[in-house]
């Protein structure tokens, strides 16, 4: 393959998932040298994570709760589960 | 109904009111869906009640709570991977759509320019990445809803689910491509 972008964009989430081999962080790092797409690219997969990770975190906004709806089903369901378990 | 009570353990009827919500945003920031969380926690729920008699007290409830969710969660994955065949989609899925036969891209990234707080705290911009995740296609929108609980359990997924890590980090690397590309075009880009 002439040019290395598609492998290199491999490598790029790789780097997120597990720690590159020696020689892969090397390539990794000259092509990302010479290539503003690819480097473009690695920066855009660092802004994704830390968007992805920062919305994780959002466990702590107020607003996401249980639909009534699933409240109830929810009571029923445990309730349920407890009638027929009766020691 | 359930007897022996110590003072200070907290009575399981509770539990819903107590910790539901947070039990449900534990869910909803992994799953990013409605439906399927309201459903993890109702197993979680279930599964602690049978289970009570096994919380030794030596965390809080919402801890234990919490690790029987997470649980549920790991295992509802797996099951998706297994039952969509995710392993399948590695050999028939390349991800040849970006590049030309020479591996240049055909669409070059742009920098982006935003702040990843504000953007996390950008209602606009949290509907905007749900289309886009949901306009992926269906294995990997799986990939998706996963990928927090991969980066943390990535053995213990793998185990059971019949794919290997390597199999997992091409379907989020694929899946990368893609939400990167529906990002783009729909927000950092400008109008396309």
């Amino acid at each position: 393959m002439k040019h290395f972008c598609q492998k290199a964009s491999q490598l790029a989430s790789d780097a997120f998932e597990r720690n590159l081999t020696f020689w892969e962080r090397l390539k990794l790092r000259l092509h990302l040298s010479i290539c503003g797409m690819c480097r473009h690219y690695a920066d855009n997969l660092k802004l994704l994570n830390k968007i992805l990770f920062g919305m994780h975190h959002q466990q702590k906004d107020d607003d996401i709760c249980l639909s009534d709806e699933d409240r109830k089903r929810i009571e029923t369901a445990l309730k349920q589960s407890t009638t027929h378990s009766e020691h | 109904m359930l007897c022996i009570m110590h003072k200070s353990v907290e009575n399981p009827e509770h539990w819903l009111a107590n910790h539901g919500d947070y039990l449900y945003r534990y869910a909803m920031s992994r799953l990013r869906n409605e439906e399927l969380s309201a459903d993890m926690v109702q197993e979680a729920l279930l599964a602690a009640w049978k289970g009570w008699k096994n919380f030794a007290g030596k965390s809080s409830v919402r801890t234990w709570l919490v690790g029987i969710l997470k649980h549920k969660i790991i295992d509802h994955i797996r099951k998706e991977i297994r039952d969509r065949k995710l392993a399948d989609a590695v050999e028939s899925d390349p991800t040849s759509a970006w590049f030309d036969a020479d591996g240049k891209w055909l669409e070059a990234p742009r920098a982006w320019k935003e702040n990843p707080e504000e953007l996390c705290e950008s209602e606009q911009f949290q509907k905007t990445l749900q289309g886009c995740i949901s306009k992926l296609p269906e294995k990997q929108q799986i990939i998706f809803q996963m990928r927090e609980l991969i980066g943390e359990d990535t053995d213990t997924i793998c185990k059971e689910a019949d794919i290997t890590s390597t199999h997992l980090h091409v379907l989020i690397h694929r899946a990368r491509l893609a939400l990167r590309t529906c990002l783009e075009h729909h927000w950092f880009g400008g109008s396309r």
